[in-house]
């Protein structure tokens, strides 16, 4: 049996790694690093899941591992890469209302507001004294984050990257706080492979007709040459 | 004054002085490295230096006093900060040395006299570099002053050789408080010794250069003065970040022993750390001047953060 003191603090060191990651993803203008610290920060969940399994021993931590490995570490990550390398958008450099440096510190003041209302709520509960206290914190403030790269970016690719961003939160705070029913986690991941491959439509265009959603779709080279065009 | 603190200051500042040149070419080999070319010995830095001592020393005809002080103001003030950071061996301390605001306000005295000299020879390069590097220091004290108070919290002193004692005791545990400072520091790392995403070490025949655009008009034993003192300057830096979060083999007694494998250890987790910074700068590109707040945000970011746990936890 490992040491629950070891599993403790290896855990704290993956929320440390959430943080920077979330933070990463609010600044960074680099799609494709983008792409990889959302793997990241997935795989950091897979390992805290891991992690909280070798406490509890609750076999759902473990399904929940599995599948948000499989799904968020390599499915979506990969299909956005793959969307991104064919329409050739590198940077997102536009933003609407918030730059990157105000949503960080817009971001410190929301983990800040977390923190005390949670502490507030939770005061003399036996939850406030544990991990799962910061557990919660953490991935409330990831959600927040997430939802904040959502509006302040005007790409649809990384606002898509902000909602994936969000969920993991979700999950992160599901994970600690309640526990949520495997079920309920497995549909949320089926609605982002949905949504990841709406991103397609949205990415190229949905302000287009459907003849010029076509040639669009031609330009890009989502579909191969050898079909018709319009 | 016991003799322990006595021999500190002597051998802790012959060593900052013996090994500072050797890290900045171990960064330029890195970064040769990845470029594909084989790049200059890592004794490279030592030779320049010995040539320019040897090189007289040519002033403008319209620079002041203020050019000829510069340089001994620079490394005597990079010297005293360099004591305040040991490298190797932490003991007790005494008077004021250690204070981590003296620290701050030393290396400001220094880049002030390096300011003042780029517009001192009236030279147009010259007083760019010291525009911009007073911009950027207008931005980039803030958060170093942040990142230095989460020290602060997090160690519970404002004195470095008590963090470094009590880093030491703890031995290498990797808290997530840490590894959080760790990046602030880096980023204060990158930014204090000029560079790449925020300016090229490299060049100074590019509009972007800010240091080495002030040392311009430097020549001969003046230059070598101010490349030793930047040089110094990385290494002290580079010392309060490895002594803080990869602190195993810092000693607290005076040993010939355990001296001599801190001295081990701690050259070859320098040689480590900078082959990280020029694997860094290698794999970025110098930023634009209006972006870097961004960077420093991040700092300011994580540091915030820490004070943040550390107060209400």
């Amino acid at each position: 049996m490992i040491d629950p003191a070891l599993v403790q603090s290896v855990i704290r060191i993956l929320f440390a790694v959430v943080i920077v990651t979330a933070a990463y993803i609010i600044s960074t203008r680099n799609l494709i690093s983008l792409v990889s610290v959302y793997a990241l920060q997935s795989l950091t969940l897979v390992l805290m899941a891991l992690a909280l399994w070798s406490l509890e021993g609750a076999t759902v931590l473990l399904a929940i591992a599995a599948v948000t490995f499989v799904s968020k570490v390599l499915i979506i990550p990969y299909f956005i890469a793959s969307i991104q390398e064919r329409i050739r958008i590198r940077r997102d450099i536009e933003f609407h209302f918030l730059s990157p440096t105000t949503s960080l510190l817009l971001s410190m003041a929301l983990i800040l507001f977390i923190y005390i209302a949670l502490a507030n709520i939770l005061e003399g509960t036996p939850a406030r004294e544990s991990l799962f206290f910061f557990g919660a914190v953490i991935g409330l403030s990831l959600m927040l984050m997430g939802m904040m790269v959502t509006f302040s970016r005007k790409r649809a690719i990384t606002k898509v990257l902000g909602y994936l961003s969000m969920e993991n939160g979700v999950l992160l705070f599901g994970m600690f706080v309640t526990e949520l029913p495997f079920i309920i986690e497995f549909l949320i991941i089926i609605d982002l492979v949905i949504l990841v491959m709406l991103t397609t439509i949205l990415t190229v265009g949905l302000d287009s007709t459907l003849e010029e959603y076509h040639q669009r779709l031609h330009r890009f080279h989502l579909v191969g040459d050898t079909e018709d065009g319009p | 004054m016991n003799l322990a603190f006595g021999l500190y200051l002597v051998l802790n500042t012959a060593a900052v002085l013996l090994i500072a040149p050797l890290f900045v070419s171990i960064i330029k080999k890195v970064k040769a490295w990845a470029q594909g070319r084989s790049g200059p010995s890592v004794f490279q830095t030592y030779l320049t230096l010995a040539k320019l001592l040897k090189k007289e020393t040519v002033y403008s005809s319209h620079s002041s006093w203020v050019m000829r002080l510069t340089p001994y103001v620079s490394i005597a003030a990079v010297l005293v900060a360099a004591l305040f950071v040991p490298l190797v061996f932490v003991p007790e301390p005494v008077g004021g040395i250690g204070n981590i605001i003296l620290l701050l306000y030393l290396l400001a005295l220094a880049r002030f006299f390096m300011a003042l000299a780029g517009l001192d020879a009236g030279s147009s390069f010259g007083g760019m570099g010291s525009s911009r590097e007073m911009s950027i220091s207008a931005i980039i004290e803030p958060t170093t002053i942040i990142v230095f108070a989460a020290l602060v919290f997090v160690f519970k002193s404002l004195n470095v050789f008590d963090m470094f004692a009590a880093s030491a005791a703890a031995g290498a545990p990797a808290t997530p408080t840490l590894i959080l400072l760790g990046i602030s520091l880096f980023i204060i790392l990158v930014v204090e010794t000029s560079r790449i995403p925020v300016d090229n070490p490299e060049t100074h025949l590019e509009l972007t250069m800010i240091h080495e655009g002030m040392i311009l008009e430097q020549s001969g034993k003046n230059l070598a003065l101010m490349e030793l003192s930047a040089a110094v300057k990385l290494t002290l830096l580079m010392a309060l970040l490895i002594n803080l979060i990869v602190p195993f083999g810092l000693t607290t007694t005076l040993a010939i022993g355990t001296i001599a494998v801190a001295t081990v250890l701690f050259v070859l987790k320098a040689t480590v750390l900078a082959g990280i910074i020029g694997l860094f700068e290698s794999s970025m590109a110098k930023m634009r001047f209006f972006r870097l707040p961004s960077l420093f945000a991040m700092a300011f970011f994580f540091s915030t953060l820490i004070i943040i746990i550390e107060v209400f936890a």
